[in-house]
């Protein structure tokens, strides 16, 4: 177990610097850099205040000492400050000389993304579960095709349209849950138990619209992956012995079905993070999403090629926990490891 | 499982079905009194980067500094320079030299006071090599600068420099006890800033909203409204559906929003106030002088007498617009308003076209010995410079040239078509300060990569013109100056100037004291001074 | 086939997918209009009887619009769905051919691609260089090869030591000629059913990024820009944003219900 798990993190090395490589390489097919925007378009601003900012930021430099400079702080999870004019760090929080703390950017962004995400796999996934075991019992019946269908359906309406048409019913028409934000604006005054609720208000609307295009992928998984176990010969032998129908489902059948979903979840991780652009924009989430799409308008380097890096990251480690979650799991898996 | 995500729902309806409704349909009208307090709430596409607005360059930084910094003069609602922080100013008799007295007993927000030194240090930090603003070279031309005592401040001239007070009237005053030790573009204090205006900063939450309140020193007085909030929403949609639901309390509007939602909607129109006002900016059609067939000018004049501005302002602005012959505001002092604009007219621009060696080919394009009359307009992503562009595309293809348009993300637009200067036209638009000082754009010398005259205009009486026009200080002699470059502008047509859009707003009923129709200066102008909410319509809310 | 048009919702699919692609091709006998025909005096009418979905914001006709839109919204689908399949089945055959230190060096690099999130890449890119319908289909395709990689690897790993590719090597034919003419064919069916998913996957990219103002330029129409165009006034101009809307829905649907439908088909693992 010990030498799989370290073979497996040695992989990740060589990974992570492939991974930096082709999102620095990505970096430098723009044209455009920093300075461009700067007062964006101003007639008073001058070529040599922006000759001033390229300096700065070493843009005039080789694209491989650039790149060297780079790989060489990211080792040390320095991913730099934002090219913007406010300077925030790209990752962590820092203090000024006189103790001021400036917040980091993944650091604000990564947690409200990752809550949307992780609360919205969590839903997709017991749903899922549901509807891929009822189409599995029902094989080729009316319920079966019902719940596919319905599940394509989902996966088929651009998100941002239904958004938008689900914030105008339940936001503007019936004014029953809040249109964008994260909290509400006297968030602070509220109880633990407020806060509790005006969050799930406000996660209701995005946290739905995403699960509708996740649903169809993995309840079809569980489907086909229960199709599969049910016609196994262990299964088959529980029939013969008795053991009533919806034991064999439920509890042989589902266990053994839900056991590959484990290993869907590191690979989704990419997927959810990518998706989060244009929902964080529509309901004014200040998540990675909008975070990555402002600095790619704006060229920020240092905050495109941190959030890059840390989501590949992510994905790799949610890819390496899941991989061990499953190992430890499945008992054939975890005997051959031994 | 239907049942189980039904339940889901319905939860959640019932938990949040209390607020919001209460004061549906209520009515607005009728007079009330000034009354101090309550909250204003507005909506922003982006965050601020910077609320020290020489280093952030963003215009929702200026927006936010401008409720918190103050500047030595203003301009006030019927665009005169007035003053601010200065009581009042002197020109020395050779120009060169301007005085300006301060206002006495004026504090900072931490009730240190704010003296000459402050302003002394603010040109310092504005015209340091080291400081990363755009703005420097306005103050650059100060030859010397001092504080003959706290209340005094002096600047010299090298020559004397029109746009001199105007540059006075933008420059957000900083106070030295807190930037002195500090890196101006790296500092702590642009997120935490201390200001001596109507508000100073409460809260920034990051990627969610920033607020203000009432600072009690401020040096022009208490403002009405005691809080300001203002949440960043990119989405415009979004920010709409906020606007619907009644929660922004103000928000700029487009002209189908203004001209066709509004009407239809009765719940808007019963809370929100429609305001409609000058634009600051002109949408123009540009040509690169350097290139096929724009170097000609009988070209440059068929294309104007084939465009159809008044169809341009009702397609895209719905009619809310103007044509402008000249690059200034309309209605104001230093537009030309005795230029008559070129009618549309496509048969007078075929003609114009033949009488330049053009015939038509067999695809209705005109070509001259091989060569077609065909070319490519470049645009940014703005919905109403794309229509624009599609309108014009239309108009030259019937007189018989080709048309094809791009529109481009606005980074890869100035770095990779503008900068170069490989463009063939542009629709794209200036917006407009309020001295008239045009050196930038115009001047010939101005034409390098990353400088605003990258169409390429060069015109020696216009150059001579703009470099009188900056040192003219006689209001009148500089008006004539304008005028005459306005005129040869025109003419020349290095720009087809489209049109100057209205500024459309909505504004809550509840918010009293805004001037409809606005003044000259804009709806929003000293806001803080006029605006406020009566006691009656302040809503349930904290402070 | 048959087993396709006996499963109730492939052959919705097929016929949703086919009815669209008829209106596609036959544009401009369906509709007699010029998708970019301007009108400023007859802008944001609803729906009636010369505009039976209605005009837009330039008094287009979003009728004809839409019928244009689908040529457009389907070629990006098509083309760079082309693009990855290519793409995927180049670099999945030689790492299942070859086996050994080229076929886990593919397979890394696959993996370095799978966990950078395709979306944020393909902004990226797309930001970066200039927005055009080629690049657009250019960008989609070179993110969106490494499930097809994947899948063709598989399928050579188990056709590799078949009886079939074994006579072929040892008949002396070139290791080109084998992965062409003996296991490509053999591997076509799961191919086929990835690139039907592709297409449905990458019409809704195309709209997301047309959402985000990355997407097809105007004035030609696509989808995905004829529905961002009305999301401003999705409250009043209904018609700008639902027929888009459901052209988007009823084409990912078709093809995802065939997709599944072929699955079902190729798999011979399932009866």
């Amino acid at each position: 177990m010990l030498i799989y798990l370290l073979k497996r993190i040695m992989w990740m090395v060589p990974m992570l610097i492939g991974i930096s490589l082709i999102s620095f390489f990505i970096m430098h097919l723009a044209p455009g850099d920093i300075t461009s925007n700067e007062a964006a378009f101003n007639p008073k601003a001058s070529e040599e205040s922006r000759q001033k900012l390229r300096e700065l930021y070493n843009l005039d430099k080789p694209i491989a000492i650039q790149y060297g400079l780079w790989l060489k702080r990211i080792i040390k999870l320095d991913f730099g400050e934002s090219f913007a004019s406010h300077h925030r760090p790209v990752l962590w929080e820092k203090k000024d000389q006189n103790g001021n703390v400036v917040p980091g950017m993944i650091q604000k962004a990564l947690p409200i993304t990752l809550l949307i995400n992780v609360i919205t796999l969590l839903i997709i996934f017991l749903i899922s579960i549901l509807l891929g075991t009822t189409a599995a019992v029902f094989k080729n019946k009316i319920p079966d095709r019902l719940i596919t269908f319905s599940v394509f359906l989902g996966f088929a309406i651009p998100g941002f349209w239904l958004a938008l048409m689900l914030i105008y019913w339940l936001g503007v028409n019936e004014q029953i849950l809040p249109i964008s934000g994260l909290h509400s604006l006297d968030y602070e005054n509220l109880s633990s138990i407020g806060k509790f609720i005006d969050l799930i208000k406000h996660l209701f609307l995005p946290v739905l619209t995403s699960c509708l295009s996740g649903l169809a992928g993995i309840s079809l998984f569980v489907r086909n992956g229960m199709l599969e176990v049910l016609n196994k010969d262990f299964i088959n032998t529980a029939r013969a012995k008795g053991v009533n129908e919806k034991k064999v489902i439920y509890y042989h059948s589902l266990r053994n079905a839900i056991l590959p979903l484990i290993t869907i979840v590191g690979l989704s991780i990419p997927g959810l993070i990518g998706g989060s652009v244009i929902a964080e924009s529509i309901f004014a989430i200040p998540g990675m999403g909008k975070l990555f799409y402002d600095a790619v308008l704006m060229r920020d380097f240092p905050v495109v090629m941190g959030i890059l890096t840390i989501g590949s990251f992510l994905t790799l480690f949610g890819n390496l926990i899941a991989d061990i979650s499953y190992a430890l799991a499945d008992p054939r898996v975890r005997k051959g490891l031994m | 499982m239907n049942k189980i995500f039904f339940l889901f729902v319905f939860l959640f309806l019932i938990s949040c079905s209390d607020n919001n409704k209460n004061y549906q349909s209520k009515n607005y009208e009728g007079k009330y009194e000034k009354h101090y307090g309550g909250t204003l709430k507005n909506a922003m596409v982006g965050e601020p980067n910077n609320l020290i607005a020489m280093i952030a360059g963003d215009s929702a930084s200026s927006a936010i500094a401008g409720k918190i910094f103050n500047t030595l003069l203003t301009y006030d609602e019927n665009l005169n320079l007035t003053g601010e922080v200065a009581k009042s100013w002197k020109l020395s008799s050779d120009k060169k030299t301007i005085t300006f007295y301060l206002n006495t007993k004026m504090h900072w927000a931490d009730s240190v006071p704010l003296t000459c030194k402050d302003i002394f240090f603010t040109w310092k930090v504005v015209t340091n090599p080291e400081t990363r603003t755009p703005y420097a070279s306005d103050y650059q031309l100060v030859k010397k600068a001092e504080c003959k005592d706290d209340h005094t401040f002096i600047i010299t001239y090298q020559e004397p420099y029109a746009p001199a007070l105007d540059t006075w009237a933008t420059l957000h005053i900083l106070p030295k006890h807190k930037l002195e030790h500090e890196d101006i573009n790296n500092t702590f204090f642009s997120r935490n800033p201390t200001g001596s205006s109507f508000y100073k900063l409460k809260e920034w939450v990051p990627g969610q909203y920033l607020s203000l309140e009432t600072n009690e020193n401020s040096i022009l007085g208490k403002p009405f409204i005691s809080k300001m909030i203002s949440r960043i929403i990119p989405d415009l949609s979004s920010q709409f559906m906020e606007l619907s639901a009644e929660n922004l309390d103000f928000m700029s509007i487009n002209p189908i929003q203004y001209k066709r939602i509004f009407p239809e909607r009765k719940d808007l129109n019963n809370n929100y106030e429609l305001n409609k006002e000058l634009g600051n900016g002109y949408t123009y059609f540009g040509f690169n002088l350097q290139k096929k067939p724009f170097n000609n000018i009988n070209i440059r004049k068929a294309i104007d007498l084939a465009i159809n501005k008044q169809e341009i302002i009702d397609g895209v602005l719905l009619g809310l617009g103007f044509e402008i012959t000249s690059p200034y505001k309309p209605e104001t002092f230093w537009y030309n308003s005795n230029i008559s604009k070129t009618n549309f007219n496509p048969d007078e621009a075929k003609r114009l076209i033949e009488s330049e060696g053009f015939k038509l080919n067999e695809k209705n394009i005109y070509s001259r010995n091989g060569e077609l009359l065909k070319f490519e307009i470049l645009t940014n992503q703005n919905k109403q410079r794309e229509m624009t562009a599609v309108l014009i595309q239309r108009r030259l293809k019937e007189i018989g040239v080709d048309v094809s348009i791009r529109v481009l993300e606005w980074a890869s637009f100035i770095n990779q078509y503008i900068k170069t200067g490989d463009f063939e036209s542009v629709v794209l638009g200036w917006s407009l300060s309020l001295d008239p000082d045009q050196f930038n754009i115009w001047h010939s010398t101005q034409n390098g990569p990353g400088q605003f005259n990258f169409i390429n205009f060069n015109n020696k009486r216009v150059d001579k013109l703009l470099e009188r026009g900056r040192k003219e200080l006689d209001i009148k002699k500089r008006k004539q100056i304008y005028d005459e470059f306005s005129e040869i502008i025109y003419e020349e047509k290095p720009v087809i100037f489209l049109y100057a859009g209205y500024g459309l707003n909505a504004i809550h009923k509840r918010i009293k004291g805004i001037k409809n129709p606005p003044p000259p200066a804009g709806t929003f102008h000293f806001m803080e001074k006029n605006w406020y909410i009566p006691s009656k319509f302040i809503r349930n809310e904290i402070n | 086939m048959n087993k396709v048009i006996k499963n109730p919702l492939s052959l919705i699919g097929l016929v949703i997918i086919l009815s669209i692609l008829c209106l596609a091709i036959f544009a401009p006998i369906v509709s007699s209009n010029d998708p970019n025909e301007i009108n400023v005096h007859s802008i944001l009418l609803s729906p009636n009887f010369d505009h039976i979905m209605g005009t837009d914001a330039l008094g287009r006709d979003v009728f004809t619009r839409m019928l244009y839109g689908a040529r457009i919204s389907l070629l990006v689908g098509f083309v760079s769905v082309g693009i990855s399949t290519i793409i995927g089945i180049i670099f999945g055959a030689i790492a299942g051919f070859y086996r050994g230190l080229t076929d886990a060096f593919i397979m890394r690099f696959v993996d370095i691609m799978l966990s950078i999130p395709s979306f944020f890449l393909i902004l990226a890119v797309i930001a970066f260089l200039t927005p055009s319908i080629w690049n657009i289909m250019i960008v989609i395709g070179v993110t969106s090869w490494m499930g097809v990689a994947r899948l063709v690897r598989a399928e050579f790993l188990s056709l590799r030591s078949r009886d079939f590719v074994l006579a072929a090597q040892s008949s002396g034919a070139t290791n080109f000629h084998i992965i062409i003419k003996h296991m490509l064919p053999n591997s076509l069916g799961p191919i086929i059913v990835s690139f039907v998913l592709g297409v449905a996957s990458a019409v809704l990219v195309e709209s997301g990024l047309s959402f985000l103002g990355l997407g097809v330029q105007a004035p030609t129409a696509s989808w995905g820009n004829i529905l961002t165009d009305g999301k401003e006034y999705i409250q009043f101009a209904w018609w700008l944003s639902l027929f888009p809307g459901l052209a988007i829905l009823l084409t990912v649907l078709g093809y995802n219900l065939l997709g599944e439908g072929l699955r079902d088909t190729f798999d011979p693992n399932k009866t």
